[in-house]
């Protein structure tokens, strides 16, 4: 066993943790704070993280990305998390899709869509998969109602595909220049056999974005509806085969059933959280006093704190193993027991934060208040039943 | 006699408020603009409302125009009233708890005389109880199992000067400084030990700076007082010199009105998930049909249950004290347990719920979160369920501490 970093990985690290330091947590209160949700978003901060390449990690070097490994992005993501966990989702969410191009986009649709992405520091991806009726029936389809799940249409006319529908809670929707759509082409049959995935460019006639979601946690994290209204796609831009929209992790080498970059995304990010509150959380205990002694002496302090770490350097191993297992093309049920187990983590670890925040005055400490809620995101990506039963039936299938 | 069985009078109260909530209540808050919780200011009209059906005045005897309600009906009103808004339940339970300490137990007969009539005829009179001061410290923490070694004098000031005390100072967190019409401030004078003394809200010379409810980790409203020299006539001091007949910085709460506040929270956010569970259909069937939901549902239910149970215990044993005297009920602090023990289970819950909703249950436009925000202000009010835990433990222990309480503390 040899835990150590390859010095281009201790590199990207160092970058990252700078990065955080320098550039994301001296903005991530105030952009935190803003109350209209479309303000909260800062495109000086995409594009000096896009020149570092933050936004192009997982783009493979021959097309001009930075070609990381799956160690790297677990390390980079950790690192800016640590500044706002938003703005690290913001940038990784496009490491997601660069790996679904990657994997299964034609050439052809790589010099179309690849190489203007790795070109313009503004370019961010998203994908639709979630609707208003459909939630978890797209994540879990129930074998006994072939039309559960997602609803958007879409019809071949010719050399189009007519798009009809919505989508909602959409990731980089109000940002994004290019979504990957799933919609239904054959609403006869189940979810998995009757759904395509399209490209979908931001000025696809027809296509447009509705409503900026108005999230309690993750706030810099841009989240909207998308309306589809005859919306036309060349069939240039149908990703894979027709009827075959489950790509995202059989076609990336996992046979697993899971999603190889969103379980280890969402964990890594969670690490970075964990880290930042044991940060803030020392640092409180060290220089806050009570009845003339620093918090930091006192027994239920210590217990706390020990609680914090403890869950902290748990998930820590288990990220980087479940990291180190993809770079071995190892994919197993840890990835998505590692996503679940982040959830329960980063909700306890937040919460000690701010127990240890709580005391002496009558205000809530804004830097552990932020961690509380962007931890509660977790409990509906990461943590909720459906994923954890998806897990479960991996590992027991 | 063990018997759980509400009188009439509490049934009808009850009733009236649960009532009160659906009419006038629910129809306000639920708006969007005050289910952010960063932008919410009290909704002063529904408290003035709800004074005007008697719940300001519900404690006090109704000799003095009250209602006589004992701990346990208080209790109740609170968890109605906090099922629609915690914060009108914050401030109405406040005043209608200092209501009959200080104008019955306390003052004397000319004090009584001179500020109740104003209290009783007006519906947009509060009260407020001003101890904590900027940088105070009234964590138990190291005083663990020890006298407290900090047990600073105030630093705010009163001097006899003739017929007058001058009262200069500055009082933080005071809970209803914002709309109260009297003030119990303690106090240093040149006596050693805490004197109290009654401060109108007009007397010239106070300042009262409303905290931004963004920023507070207290329900219903609060504020800092600044006292530059504030005359208050002699007869102001209320009990002796040095003597403050009032002392909430020891022991933790004696009834668990806080604890029913944080089980109203819960109740809607219990309320809101069941009945989406019974409408969004998933995986072929309605949620509630599945084991997942099912099971968390009566988690919530559970947690609901066990909470109010141990409030009412509580509350019965601080009207009924013969039920501790002859050993039927525990001598323990059962209101500091109650209050433990809510805040982590409605914390708990509310984020239950919220997980019922996935995405929706993380929007501000919805009213989960509100209640997810809510319950945590609960869990971490005062010095937070570790501290509350340090006092148990000495309880346990039969370690003594000086003060006895007067007041339910935060």
């Amino acid at each position: 066993m040899d835990f150590s970093l390859s010095n281009e990985q201790r590199h990207w690290q160092m970058t990252a943790r700078k990065f955080a330091d320098q550039e994301i947590r001296p903005i991530s209160l105030a952009r935190d704070a803003i109350a209209d949700p479309s303000d909260t978003f800062d495109w000086e901060i995409i594009k000096k993280g896009s020149r570092l390449g933050f936004r192009t990690m997982a783009v493979p070097k021959e097309w001009g990305g930075q070609g990381t490994d799956f160690v790297t992005q677990a390390l980079v993501m950790t690192e800016l998390a640590r500044g706002d966990s938003a703005i690290a989702k913001t940038f990784s969410q496009n490491w997601k899709w660069s790996h679904l191009i990657s994997a299964v986009c034609s050439h052809e649709q790589k010099e179309r869509f690849l190489r203007p992405f790795v070109e313009d520091d503004t370019f961010l991806l998203g994908k639709g998969i979630s609707e208003p009726s459909a939630g978890s029936d797209n994540r879990l389809p129930p074998v006994d109602d072939p039309k559960a799940g997602l609803k958007l249409r879409a019809e071949r006319h010719g050399d189009e595909w007519i798009l009809n529908g919505e989508k909602c809670f959409i990731a980089n929707a109000p940002v994004g220049k290019l979504f990957f759509i799933d919609a239904r082409t054959n609403p006869n049959v189940p979810l998995r056999q009757g759904t395509t995935m399209f490209l979908v460019p931001r000025d696809t006639p027809g296509f447009r974005i509705g409503k900026v979601f108005n999230k309690n946690g993750w706030r810099f994290y841009q989240n909207g509806e998308m309306i589809f209204e005859n919306a036309r796609v060349p069939n240039a831009n149908v990703v894979g085969q027709v009827n075959a929209s489950d790509m995202k992790s059989k076609d990336v080498g996992d046979r697993s059933g899971g999603d190889i970059f969103g379980d280890l995304e969402l964990a890594a990010n969670a690490l970075g959280v964990c880290l930042e509150a044991c940060d803030q959380a020392l640092r409180h205990a060290r220089t806050a006093k009570q009845g003339g002694q620093v918090l930091f002496e006192q027994q239920m302090v210590q217990l706390k704190l020990n609680k914090m770490h403890m869950l902290t350097e748990a998930l820590r191993a288990f990220v980087m193993r479940v990291a180190w297992e993809h770079d071995q093309k190892m994919n197993s049920g840890c990835a998505a027991l590692a996503m679940n187990f982040s959830s329960d983590a980063i909700q306890e670890v937040t919460e000690l934060n701010m127990e240890i925040h709580s005391g002496a005055g009558c205000a809530i400490d804004p830097a552990a208040d932020k961690l509380v809620r962007d931890a509660q995101i977790w409990t509906h990506l990461a943590g909720d039943s459906v994923q954890r039963m998806k897990a479960a039936r991996r590992i027991g299938r | 006699m063990y018997n759980l069985h509400l009188s009439a009078e509490q049934l009808e109260i009850r009733d009236t408020v649960r009532d009160f909530v659906v009419r006038e209540i629910r129809p306000v808050v639920l708006k969007a603009d005050r289910l952010d919780a960063g932008d919410r200011r009290l909704p002063i009209e529904l408290v003035t409302k709800a004074s005007h059906i008697g719940l300001r005045t519900l404690a006090l005897s109704e000799a003095s125009g009250g209602a006589g309600a004992d701990t346990l009906t208080c209790c109740i009103v609170t968890e109605e009233l906090a099922a629609g808004d915690p914060d009108v339940a914050a401030v109405l339970s406040q005043t209608a708890t200092l209501a009959p300490v200080l104008f019955e137990q306390l003052m004397t007969h000319g004090q009584r005389e001179r500020l109740f009539p104003a209290f009783l005829a007006d519906d947009r009179y509060h009260l407020a109880f001003a101890d904590d001061e900027p940088g105070n410290d009234t964590a138990l923490g190291v005083n663990y199992h020890q006298p407290a070694a900090t047990a600073a004098a105030p630093k705010t000031t009163a001097v006899r000067e003739g017929d007058t005390w001058v009262v200069n100072g500055v009082k933080s967190c005071v809970g209803n400084a914002p709309i109260a019409g009297l003030f119990a401030v303690q106090v240093q004078t040149a006596r050693s030990g805490v004197s109290t003394m009654l401060v109108p809200a007009e007397t010239p010379g106070l300042t009262i700076n409303e905290r931004d409810p963004k920023t507070r980790r207290h329900h219903g409203c609060c504020g800092e007082l600044i006292l530059n020299n504030v005359r208050v006539p002699a007869e102001n001091l209320l009990g002796a010199e040095g003597q403050s007949p009032i002392s909430a910085r020891v022991a933790g709460p004696r009834v668990p009105q806080l604890a029913a506040l944080n089980l109203g929270i819960g109740r809607p956010a219990y309320d809101a998930a069941l009945d989406y569970a019974k409408l969004r259909v998933q995986g072929g069937r309605r949620i509630i049909e599945h084991q997942a939901i099912g099971t968390k549902l009566a988690e919530i239910a559970i947690r609901l249950e066990v909470a109010r149970a141990i409030i009412w215990q509580a509350a019965w044993a601080a009207d009924h004290p013969g039920a501790r005297a002859d050993h039927s009920l525990s001598e323990l602090p059962l209101a500091t347990i109650a209050q433990v023990f809510t805040a982590e289970a409605i914390y708990a819950a509310t984020k239950e719920a919220a997980e019922c909703f996935g995405a929706m249950g993380v929007m501000r436009d919805m009213p989960l979160q509100k209640y997810v925000h809510d319950a945590l202000l609960c869990l971490h009010s005062g010095a937070g369920t570790g501290d509350a835990r340090l006092h148990i433990a000495e309880a346990l222990a039969d370690y003594r501490r000086a003060a006895t309480p007067m007041l339910a503390a935060e």
